[in-house]
């Protein structure tokens, strides 16, 4: 008996994670485990294209991770698939585990609240930045310690690299649909434009701005000859081909190991607000099926509060920004190649609230999958900056009025 | 049991061998009436294990998927029964009707590569001869993208036609300076992915054509030549006429694969530009399991269903392969 009571409870641990992030939060699931005797965690990580899917299906099958991870914006559609932390089958796991909110960033852990409950542990912010290649702004006889910051500067920049034989300028990482829509919409926010009205009945971007953003990346592609449609900015970045690169925070990996002589500044002001494209990791519990012990509740937040708690680790190899603010001020991390070299960078766009966030709807997947279609389109230069948005925005009505 | 009647299953020598009691061997007397009486019945025990595991995994689902296509599925909220709705929502879709128009376009120009360059790669060997040097090194490379796994192929095509660093690209517009990029231009992106499924395919239905071919007699090849037959008469009213079993085969097989054509799609465009490469079965996963509409996936994989048969009988049809079915 002495030795079933010793038994450790299993927790399964399942992330959409793949790449550096995947080994920074193996780091530490590796750490708790060791530390801990009396819960051993599972880690289960791989793509995250049929993450959703596979994380409704586990909890409609009885058989979900105890612990999960849902973006910000994925909250409204998974709701019915989480447990209320607040209010789970066996009471409010926040205050039993002794979860304070104040010590996350604001934004973030209000982000986890829907329908006067509350679902997500914030892990961390991510998103995007500029990263250029100092050997080129040399060649092009540009300030390597000094990227655009506005507008002007930015097309004196794009121009003498251009001038000086090589790619500008690529706003959208490889260039997947998706990425061209972020592009776009980083352009459109920075205007101040806003996707859709308040409560979602229709789509507001077809408008000046709208155009005038969809214009601006059809031109990088296109008129200005800063790179051409369907090129990969990764490739081209770590091939030491292209001036400046849009990508994100995990790009760091692939930046250090090609070589190249980067420097990473953040989104320049191209339209007024500089905001950047972001979104948000957080720690969920899946769905619970009836009956689950309260003490695998309890384990599976004494996990969550441990990486909350080590999440520098997290910011250090998985380049993401850690939302738990005691340890974005880790002496470690804050001495770290990353945070000095880009971390810093993102983070103080996070801070300044710059970190614009996607879609947040129940039907915000398709509603992206009808906008990035058209502008891709349109960067193809198959229709027309106006024709792009004139179809996306039908479509965008079409989905929320049911059609 | 009476002395007389071990007597008499002694005198059986089967019986005797193996030493059955009377009521078993009743019972097997009784089993083989059933057997003759009932013609067929054995042929279907032999094949009720695979008819189980089919049952399970192939006729369950589609019963299934059938069903709940007239749900608005949810078992955590309780699934709510909407009839057809689902049917006329996706009919009322624009994008269903494209992925529909690209499934057809698709299909349209990998089924006759595939067999084109199948029955070709067949002839070409066969014409060379059996026992050429080389020939099974020649036939094990045409053969071997078949062994590849659709991810792998879609990968390597993917970088062949990669704009900055791609081979066959780079090939290409040496070629001719004004190519197009295939995978970024709506009326290239189709052909491109057929191309890449056509050299993936072919090489299996260029075994199942030089099966066809080695089951035509000699002699009447012989017999052709005798009465003066040219290349082409040969092909066309000797090969072609007895290699429909064959073609038939490879013309279903073809016909359902490029209907439901997902992967390499899914990893060489993401169904674009735009929505220029999007077919059924990629717009049918992004329901699933990116909009999560299961209900409405399943009507849309109703109507693929559908479409794969109608296409697979009309191919029958076409071929005239009655008398061979029958």
């Amino acid at each position: 008996m002495q030795g079933l009571a010793a038994k450790p409870i299993k927790i399964t641990f399942n992330t959409l994670f793949h790449e550096a992030d995947a080994k920074a939060m193996e780091q530490i699931i590796d750490l708790f485990n060791k530390t801990h005797t009396d819960i051993q965690v599972e880690l289960i990580q791989g793509g995250w294209t049929q993450y959703y899917a596979q994380l409704r299906l586990s909890v409609m099958s009885g058989n979900p991770p105890q612990i999960g991870i849902c973006h910000t914006n994925k909250l409204v559609e998974m709701a019915d698939y989480l447990t209320p932390l607040d209010a789970s089958p066996v009471g409010n796991l926040l205050e039993m585990a002794g979860i304070d909110p104040t010590k996350y960033v604001e934004a973030a852990w209000k982000a986890g609240e829907l329908g006067g409950h509350h679902y997500l542990i914030p892990l961390d912010t991510h998103g995007w930045g500029l990263w250029y290649n100092k050997d080129i702004f040399k060649a092009a006889g540009l300030d390597p310690e000094n990227p655009p910051r506005t507008l002007p500067e930015f097309f004196l920049a794009a121009e003498a690299i251009k001038k000086a034989g090589y790619y500008a300028f690529h706003p959208a990482e490889d260039a997947a649909p998706r990425k061209l829509r972020r592009a776009w919409y980083v352009f459109y926010w920075q205007m101040g434009g806003r996707l859709f009205d308040e409560g979602y009945t229709h789509a507001t971007f077809n408008n000046e701005k709208g155009l005038l953003a969809l214009k601006m990346l059809v031109a990088i592609f296109n008129d200005f000859g800063w790179n051409k449609p369907g090129s990969n900015g990764y490739d081209q970045f770590a091939a030491g081909k292209l001036g400046m690169l849009v990508a994100g925070n995990w790009f760091y990996g692939t930046a250090v190991k090609s070589g190249v002589n980067w420097g990473y500044a953040p989104m320049p002001n191209f339209f007024g607000i500089p905001y950047t494209w972001g979104n948000s990791h957080q720690i969920v519990i899946p769905l619970q099926p009836k009956g689950t012990p309260k003490e695998v509740y309890l384990a599976a937040m004494e996990v969550i509060k441990f990486i909350s708690e080590h999440s520098h680790i997290w910011t250090m190899y998985g380049g993401h920004i850690t939302a738990y603010k005691p340890e974005a001020e880790n002496p470690e991390l804050l001495a770290s190649d990353y945070w000095k070299r880009s971390g810093k960078w993102l983070n103080a766009m996070a801070q300044k609230g710059l970190v614009h966030y996607p879609i947040n709807h129940p039907k915000g997947s398709e509603l992206e999958h009808a906008i990035q279609a058209q502008i891709e389109l349109a960067v193809n230069g198959v229709i027309s900056p106006e024709e792009a948005l004139e179809r996306a925005a039908a479509e965008c009505d079409r989905i929320l009025q049911g059609g | 049991m009476t002395a007389s009647s071990r007597a008499a299953e002694g005198e059986d020598g089967e019986a005797g061998s193996t030493r059955l009691p009377f009521f078993a061997k009743a019972m097997r007397e009784r089993i083989s009436r059933f057997f003759y009486r009932h013609p067929g019945t054995e042929g279907l025990l032999f094949a009720l294990p695979f008819i189980a595991i089919w049952a399970v995994f192939l006729a369950w689902p589609v019963v299934y998927g059938i069903y709940i296509s007239l749900f608005q599925w949810n078992p955590l909220q309780g699934s709510k029964f909407v009839g057809l709705a689902n049917y006329i929502s996706l009919f009322h879709e624009p994008r269903f009707w494209n992925a529909v128009a690209n499934t057809f376009k698709f299909a349209g120009m990998t089924i006759p590569l595939i067999l084109g360059i199948g029955l070709g790669f067949a002839l070409m060997l066969w014409a060379w001869g059996k026992r050429r040097r080389g020939m099974v090194l020649v036939q094990a490379a045409l053969f071997f993208p078949y062994l590849l796994t659709v991810s792998i192929v879609a990968i390597v095509w993917k970088w062949l036609l990669n704009r900055d660093f791609g081979l066959f690209q780079y090939a290409i517009n040496r070629i001719f300076p004004h190519a197009p990029v295939f995978l970024t231009e709506p009326a290239w992106a189709l052909p491109a992915i057929a191309l890449a499924t056509a050299w993936w395919l072919s090489g299996y239905r260029m075994l199942v054509f030089q099966a066809g071919l080695d089951e035509i007699p000699v002699e009447l090849f012989e017999a052709a030549e005798i009465d003066g037959a040219r290349p082409h008469h040969k092909l066309f009213h000797l090969i072609l006429p007895l290699l429909k079993p064959s073609l038939l085969f490879a013309l279903v097989l073809t016909t359902i694969s490029a209907f439901r054509t997902f992967g390499q799609v899914l990893i060489m465009t993401e169904g674009g530009p735009g929505r220029a490469s999007e077919v059924l079965a990629l717009y049918l996963y992004r329901v699933a399991f990116d909009y999560f509409d299961i209900g409405k996936a399943a009507a849309a994989g109703v109507v693929l269903l559908l479409m794969i048969l109608v296409m697979t009988l009309l191919g029958v049809r076409l071929l005239g392969l009655k008398s061979e079915l029958q």
